[in-house]
């Protein structure tokens, strides 16, 4: 049937346009100056003004913004995986009487509505001299992502077969030992998805930056570019470049991993 | 039977390892989650200002019960979480079984799909911000390119249009994970299954009722509620876009929180510390209730 | 080489109302390769285990060597394990994996590679040393196991089900070279198992375990002929040996033991008995289905009700007046009577079993 494959692919060429035609329509802005734009919005690029880039860079902060983002999120998902693999780990391989509480308690942080801890963070962080800080947002985020890093690696370390456990115990290797040698480098896989996954949430991350972040020059690049939407007149084009500059860092994570991504992502849905 | 000879030797469970391993973890957990937490509803008992606290039992709880803004925005939250799962997983459902057949280069479009889900929602809330521009929107202008100009819009400055509007922004978002998941789903049913149902002569709707959405009953409650949650939490999108207006039109509980946290000149937290207690308690029955039943589900087996 | 002691030993789990060990009392010597056999469950990987190390023993003494080594961790105890999945560190190749466990120890690098070198010359490993275990067949796989437990030159070297993952065909071959293996390294091994083919074949002696508790220990061919339990006679022999009630008649024309309604002269059987048996005393009747023989004219008629022939024997359900249940029967290719037709059979008496029907114990 001729005609039921032609259907099936203009659904799917109306579907990616529909999907991926924002961000193609931004691509273009970030290259034409605001004064084109307002002419023509949907013009293809006369000229294309990679100078916008710098200026956005040097002139609009958002060096700032990226440097500061970066940090933050490099440093959160550094200290999630080492901490997060270790619970998991812990919690995975160890029989105690209070493990699945535990793990129970964790896992079921993913639902809370932030809400129940924003305000109480603002208060803490403000009483220990970490509001409007980077390491105190970075607590903050290592915090949030933890019960999904923990989860994610909890399921995988449980699936190693014991016997391997066994025979590096008669072969002499102590707990921590084990874990380091033999546990981590199987889960590199795992470890790799919740690195990536953890990056991205993080680097999009808007509500804890916006109430625990006043300061220009410790915003993070979500917050930058929200700075720029307040303004009364619109810089469209330097908007666009802007939020190129966000975009680049996640599409080319997405360009290497999306395999992994996508999988990372959706397993927890399918059953 | 046991001897008198009883040797009990090396522990078996290595406390110290356990110990070493799990707690750092705890520290932050209980420092930055759990903790804030007791905080909160401790607070929402209290008038919080910055001079100090006041214990004021449930008075900040029956202002609640009286806030007109607040229901509006539970309202408002409550419709986008009930309208946006529907929405998301029933085009993707559709999608995903149209494309079900042979899908040349899936790899690629599966990767085009799934861009939106990635970006961050003030990415998102910009771009769509533009797009619904009264003036020069993508919207507004296919509208008057194929002559429906009457029924362009200043979609987002409308109360009547602003929270559709938004709920159709979280659909094109997720839409595509949702087709992503189910189309892993289908294929991951045995093909015989569908086959048998072609020969039984069921006819489109009939196999997509009497065979693959139950088939995929598991897959498609999951998506279901984690739409749900997803939505029930909404506040980046909001605050980029609306902020909530116009006129109460998009306040979701989130922002509502926000503002009366942090905007409005009170400064009191307790109150806004109720808020969150309630929606806290109202999130996690909603999702035990919905757990409860998807528990008694049947098992199907093929 | 060393020689293996298990005194009273026993495993209880915390809350478990059983025991899964109980009482085993085991010495396995220098040099045997000693079979633990038994269905699953029955409490012998829990027992490798505990001479391994990697169960907390909680009743009784385990000795090497006349030391005793209740308390000490595995990697003190100097015995290498092969495991039923092989265990083979994934992300290493087989070099490593090999050389892992002497790093541990400290040897120094050129013993290392003797000790390598030797253990992949015995096993043919050096086509694929540098592999990882993923490039490997389930065959390699399980060889690259058996020389992380060579290089090692431990005092015992213990098998949990090395077989079980390997099919059919590879499984008879590396029975053998196991086996030559144990005849060239002359060592103590106890191997786990749960196919009696394997423990016949290949183990010096063997032992019977059920429900955590030792039924039998001893060479494979002296239990198979006098199995002390009808655990151990229905357990080992495939078709199992047949367990019938008959009762003790003795007469003036002699003695004889009933099946269902027929009789069959037992006077060279009861004369071996210890104590003799009393008349009309029920006690359960053992015969393998190989100690049956069609003969004839016999004054023992049993009813076909199905034939088996497999090519190289035939196997027959019989059906004897009486008997609740029916019989098997292992006879001559050429011997295949039709359904339902009735011959006369013929009972080896020598071969013939009594077991006391209360306790199940052999009557010695």
């Amino acid at each position: 049937m001729r005609w039921r494959l032609t259907l099936v692919m203009v659904i799917l060429g109306f579907y990616t346009m529909f999907a991926a035609g924002p961000f193609a329509w931004v691509a273009l802005m970030s290259v034409r100056t605001t004064t084109e734009i307002t002419a023509n919005h949907y013009a293809w690029p006369k000229t294309w003004h990679w100078e916008k880039f710098t200026e956005a860079w040097f002139g609009s902060g958002y060096n700032v913004y990226f440097q500061n983002s970066t940090l933050v999120v490099c440093s959160a998902v550094l200290v999630l995986t080492v901490v997060g693999s270790m619970a998991a780990y812990a919690l995975a391989r160890y029989r105690f009487p209070s493990n699945r509480t535990i793990y129970f308690i964790l896992f079921s942080t993913i639902v809370f509505p932030p809400q129940i801890t924003v305000i109480a963070l603002f208060q803490i962080l403000v009483q220990y001299g970490l509001y409007n800080s980077l390491p105190g947002l970075t607590l903050v985020y290592v915090a949030f992502q933890l019960p999904l890093t923990v989860y994610i690696l909890e399921t995988f370390f449980r699936r190693i077969p014991g016997e391997l456990f066994d025979a590096a115990r008669i072969d002499g290797y102590g707990e921590f030992e084990v874990f380091w040698r033999i546990a981590l480098p199987i889960s590199l896989p795992a470890i790799s998805t919740t690195v990536i996954l953890n990056t991205i949430l993080l680097w999009n991350e808007f509500l804890y930056a916006v109430v625990l972040i006043t300061d220009e020059s410790k915003r993070t690049l979500p917050l930058g570019i929200q700075r720029f939407m307040g303004d009364q007149l619109e810089d469209i084009g330097m908007i666009a470049t802007g939020l190129m500059i966000a975009i680049i860092p996640v599409v080319l994570i997405y360009a290497f991993f999306s395999e992994k991504l996508i999988k990372g992502m959706t397993a927890g849905a399918m059953k | 039977m046991i001897t008198a000879n009883h040797q009990n030797v090396s522990q078996r469970s290595p406390w110290g390892a356990i110990v070493t391993f799990l707690l750092p973890a705890l520290v932050l957990y209980i420092a930055f989650t759990a903790y804030p937490v007791v905080r909160t509803f401790w607070n929402s008992f209290h008038h919080v200002l910055p001079k100090g606290e006041t214990f004021v039992g449930l008075e900040n709880y029956a202002e609640l019960v009286k806030d007109e803004f607040f229901w509006r925005a539970v309202g408002n939250t409550l419709i986008w979480s009930l309208a946006s799962p529907l929405l998301e997983v029933g085009i993707a459902l559709l999608l995903a079984l149209a494309l079900y057949a042979k899908v040349p280069g899936a790899r690629f479009f599966r990767i085009a799909w799934f861009t939106p889900v990635l970006m961050s929602y003030v990415v998102v809330g910009i771009l769509w911000s533009w797009i619904y521009n009264y003036e020069w929107g993508a919207l507004n202008e296919t509208l008057r390119w194929i002559g429906l100009g009457n029924w362009a819009r200043a979609w987002l400055g409308r109360p009547d249009t602003a929270l559709p509007a938004l709920i159709f922004i979280t659909s094109w978002m997720w839409a595509g994970f949702n087709l992503v998941v189910l189309l892993a789903a289908l294929h991951s049913l045995p093909s015989e299954v569908i086959e048998a149902a072609e020969l039984d002569n069921c006819g489109w709707w009939g196999k997509l009722v009497y065979v693959i959405v139950p088939l995929t009953k598991a897959t498609l409650l999951n998506l279901l509620v984690l739409s749900f949650i997803g939505k029930m939490k909404i506040f980046d999108l909001v605050w980029i876009t609306t902020k909530g207006g116009p006129l109460w039109s998009t306040e979701t509980v989130s922002t509502y929180v926000y503002k009366r946290a942090f905007e409005w000149n009170t400064f009191d937290l307790g109150y806004p510390s109720a808020i969150a207690a309630v929606w806290f308690v109202i999130v996690i029955s909603a999702v035990l209730g919905l757990s409860w039943l998807l528990r008694h589900g049947e098992k199907l087996e093929y | 080489m060393a020689n293996v002691k298990l005194q009273n030993l026993g495993k209880r789990y915390a809350g478990g109302t059983q025991a899964a060990v109980c009482d085993v009392n085991l010495e396995i010597e220098h040099g045997e390769l000693f079979v633990l056999l038994g269905p699953s469950g029955c409490g012998k990987s829990t027992t490798l285990r505990m001479i391994a190390g990697l169960e907390e023993i909680t009743d009784g003494q385990l000795l090497i060597d006349g030391k005793q080594v209740n308390g000490l961790p595995a990697k003190d105890r100097d015995i290498a394990m092969v495991f039923q999945s092989y265990a083979l560190y994934p992300h290493m190749s087989v070099r490593e994996n090999l050389a892992f466990g002497l790093r541990r120890r400290k040897f120094k690098l050129e013993e290392i590679n003797r000790r390598v070198v030797q253990a992949s010359q015995i096993l043919g490993l050096a086509p694929y040393i540098d592999r990882k275990p993923h490039a490997l067949s389930g065959g390699q796989r399980q060889r690259v196991a058996l020389g992380r437990a060579i290089v090692r030159d431990p005092k015992v070297f213990l098998f949990d089900e090395p077989l079980s993952n390997l099919d059919a065909a590879l499984r008879v071959s590396t029975r053998a070279e196991l086996t030559s293996l144990h005849a060239r390294l002359g060592a103590t091994m106890i191997y786990v198992t749960h196919d009696q083919v394997e423990a016949m074949t290949m183990g010096s002696r063997i032992c019977i375990m059920n429900a955590g508790r030792v039924e039998q220990v001893g060479r494979p061919l002296d239990v198979y002929r006098d199995p002390a339990n009808t655990f151990v006679a229905s357990f080992l022999g495939s078709p199992p040996m047949n367990l019938m009630q008959t009762s003790v008649s003795l007469n003036a024309d002699g003695q004889y033991l009933s099946l269902g309604s027929q009789f069959v002269n037992a006077s060279g059987l009861m004369t071996r008995l210890a104590t003799p048996l009393t008349n009309g005393q029920s006690v359960t009747f053992g015969i393998r289905p190989e100690d049956i023989s069609l003969r004839p004219g016999s004054p023992i008629e049993a009813e076909v009700l199905n034939t088996e022939a497999l090519g190289a024997e035939t196997l027959l359900l019989l059906s004897l007046d009486g008997l609740p249940a029916p019989i098997r029967a292992r006879v001559g290719r050429d011997e295949r009577p039709a359904k339902g037709s009735k011959v006369g059979i013929a009972v080896d008496i020598d071969r013939v079993k009594l077991f006391d029907t209360t306790t199940g114990q052999a009557l010695p």
